[in-house]
């Protein structure tokens, strides 16, 4: 018998019993809604939280901080960070980059106004990352510029009285832009020339020989970070620069001296080269963050990226979509003993029919056929008609849950960071429609072999 | 049965000491209690008996629809009593056509699908299944009704298309199971008259089970069943043709066990 045929007389069966055929339909429309919509349940609030995460931080960066700190003075080598090293990692399959992290902490000041800052020599891969609110990155590595970050400002204290944003809760009068700022790298040449005018304040002893007040350099601002002093992110609180320029910087300043913060050969002399508090790898891909790291720990450095954190929060959600499917799953069981139950009707209904259909040489097997593909049509029937109201479904969970968010202030009107709680993506669309009707199917399974199995006398039988 | 031996003329159906016992509580009981005849190729033969009789069972039998429990059955040259449940199938589909006493037209199909029915369970393409249809409903003078449905059809029509049904994949035996059960005595005479056609101009064999002796002298040869026994097997004139010089009398010896009871 050919499939065409089959699909027809099947599709004629269903038209025969409108109503009862629409009333199974209906279970297996309610049950895959209920799975398609619990689903996407969990895939939203997990793929929320992940681009809430994605938003203030990076999920294909590592951190690696330098080895063997915790081996207390064991014959264990200082695991220093080094461009060497850093080379290294770059070599490392799916790492499209590194930077380090050389930290200095200056001194910045315009007009009254002075600041401690953290300034952080990073390279041009690093400063990628950085959306830049106003000005642009400092990626000239022959020219020292600041990056400063959108809440830095906060830092700079009135000198003369004391008062910073964090006492008076007022922006101080800085212009990073537009006016120059200057920076005093060697903060301890700075503190202890100025110790004898504040001596009284400080109370301390000034036996010390007066140092003479160090250089100021004009560093020019190439930008700010994007955002107000009130958002926060990532980038809000340091001042970044371009290494190398950095290092020729701190060179020219330290010259033969050390340099504060680096370590020194067994003599105390400056080693030559620099050696990196920590720095940064860049992966291509989610994915291959975790790889890439175990690779770096192995080399016998620490490294942590946001990944431990997202797996093992995707780890919960998981289990919370596998329980949301769970509770959508249960109506479809009920819809399936419906669709089973509505196909062991069919049958009775028709014993006499299908004894007729094998008097006249119809095949066992397609029998059962037939019954097969009128449950699995139930099955398609419903799951689509489910897929297109979870679909109406969703948008009207998605529409109140951002009502709700704005009422509560989470979400701006008109904001790009606006989510949906419900997603439905495509793998779900085709699980929810094959699940559908491998369900009807199965349901017609046993009924569809009793269907096969029956006497073709009954339809000789006179009644 | 002797002469026919040599004769070229073999017979289509070969039926020998065939039973059927049913076991009812500790009972036994038997539907046919060793039965044996031979049916020729175009002949129209009645199988004759009262409710109960076995005639159904023997029918059943013969078309492969339920196994007897000893005995032979040939229909050609195949033992169907060896066939399982599948080649049984296969074997209907190509050698046998149905009439049923209650139609058995499906009721979701017009009367040019119910009659294409059986060409497309053999999976004969839809267009030449039909065409061939159409060629039967006009044999049976029911061209008319091939666009209806079977509740929109008198029992007459219906069984028409019955009839045309049974034909259609061109079987080489076709069995009725009270074919005029349903139907007035106008109608039965139609519809007898149909099969009678059917036997002579299309050269089918032709098996029809009847509890009614007037209906029954529409065939060529008539099985007369008791208790599940032959009690006599009747010719009319063109069954005598057929089976050639044996047979001037109508009765056969078997009959003789008729008023002696239980013997034969």
């Amino acid at each position: 018998m050919k499939f065409s045929d089959l699909l027809r007389l099947s599709i004629n069966n269903l038209k025969r019993r409108k109503l009862r055929t629409f009333l199974t339909v209906l279970g297996v429309i309610i049950g895959t809604a209920s799975i398609v919509v619990m689903v996407s349940l969990g895939i939203g609030q997990a793929e929320l939280q992940t681009e809430s995460i994605e938003s203030y931080t990076s999920l294909t960066t590592i951190d690696v901080w330098q080895g063997g700190m915790f081996g207390d003075g064991s014959s264990e080598e200082q695991k220093y960070i080094t461009d060497e090293v850093l080379e290294s990692f770059e070599r490392i399959p799916h790492v499209t980059g590194t930077s380090p992290q050389l930290r200095v902490n200056v001194i910045a000041k315009q007009g009254v106004y002075e600041a401690n800052l953290q300034l952080l020599g990073v390279s041009p891969a690093f400063l990628e990352e950085i959306n830049v609110g106003e000005g642009k990155l400092p990626l000239d590595p022959k020219k020292l510029e600041f990056l400063y970050g959108n809440s830095v400002i906060r830092d700079f204290m009135n000198a003369k009285t004391g008062e910073g944003y964090y006492t008076t809760y007022e922006d101080p009068d800085v212009d990073l832009m537009g006016k120059p700022v200057f920076i005093i790298f060697d903060t301890s040449a700075y503190y202890q020339s100025h110790a004898p005018q504040s001596a009284e304040q400080a109370g301390a002893e000034s036996g010390q020989p007066k140092v003479k007040p160090p250089k100021k350099y004009i560093v020019p601002t190439a930008g700010l970070v994007k955002g107000t002093p009130d958002d926060w992110g990532q980038y809000s609180y340091s001042t970044y620069c371009n290494v190398d320029a950095l290092k020729a910087q701190l060179k020219s300043i330290y010259r033969k001296e050390p340099i504060p913060g680096q370590p020194t050969d067994k003599k105390g002399k400056p080693l030559d080269y620099f050696v990196y508090d920590n720095a940064s790898v860049y992966v291509d891909d989610m994915e291959n963050v975790k790889s890439v790291q175990d690779t770096i720990a192995a080399m016998g450095y620490q490294a942590n990226s946001n990944m431990d954190w997202v797996e093992q929060n995707q780890k919960t959600m998981q289990i919370q979509q596998a329980i949301l499917g769970g509770i959508g799953a249960v109506s479809l069981l009920v819809a399936a003993i419906g669709i089973a139950n509505t196909m062991m009707m069919s049958i009775y209904e028709r014993t006499k029919e299908i004894g007729v259909m094998k008097v006249l040489g119809c095949d066992m097997g397609n029998i059962r056929d037939m019954f097969l593909i009128e449950s699995g049509c139930i099955g398609l029937m419903g799951g689509t008609a489910g897929i297109a109201i979870s679909y109406g479904v969703s948008f009207v969970i998605n529409k109140l849950y951002l009502r709700n968010q704005m009422m509560s202030g989470y979400v701006m009107p008109g904001s790009d960071s606006m989510g949906s709680i419900s997603r439905i993506p495509l793998w779900l669309v085709i699980m929810a429609l094959i699940f559908a009707v491998a369900i009807g199917m199965l349901a017609g399974f046993f009924p569809s072999r009793r269907a096969m199995k029956l006497s073709p006398l009954s339809a000789i039988r006179n009644e | 049965m002797n002469v026919n031996a040599e004769n070229e003329k073999r017979p289509v159906i070969k039926v020998r000491n065939l039973y059927k016992i049913y076991r009812v509580g500790a009972n036994k009981v038997y539907a046919l209690n060793g039965v044996s005849f031979d049916i020729f190729k175009g002949e129209f033969v009645a199988i004759v008996g009262t409710s109960g009789s076995g005639k159904s069972t023997l029918l059943n039998m013969l078309a492969g629809l339920e196994p007897p429990t000893k005995g032979e059955i040939s229909i050609g040259k195949k033992r169907i009593d060896k066939m399982n449940e599948r080649q049984l199938v296969v074997f209907r589909r190509d050698n046998v056509g149905f009439i049923f006493q209650s139609y058995n037209l499906l009721n979701t199909m017009n009367g040019l699908e119910n009659v294409a029915m059986p060409l497309m369970f053999k999976g004969v393409s839809r267009s030449v299944r039909e065409k061939k249809a159409a060629k039967y409903l006009e044999l049976m003078g029911v061209s008319d009704q091939a666009r209806h449905m079977p509740n929109q059809m008198s029992g007459g029509q219906q069984q028409r298309i019955g009839i045309a049904r049974a034909m259609v994949v061109d079987p080489k035996i076709i069995f009725a199971d009270e074919p005029t059960g349903n139907l007035d005595s106008k109608t039965t005479m139609d519809v007898l008259g149909l099969m009678q056609k059917v036997v002579r101009e299309q050269g089918k064999t032709l098996v029809m089970v009847t509890h009614d002796n007037t209906i029954a002298d529409y065939a060529d040869k008539r099985i007369r069943i008791v208790d599940g026994k032959i009690i006599s097997i009747e010719y009319g004139e063109r069954g005598r043709e057929i089976e050639g010089a044996e047979t001037e009398k109508e009765e056969l010896e078997i009959s003789l066990g008729l008023s002696e009871g239980t013997e034969a």
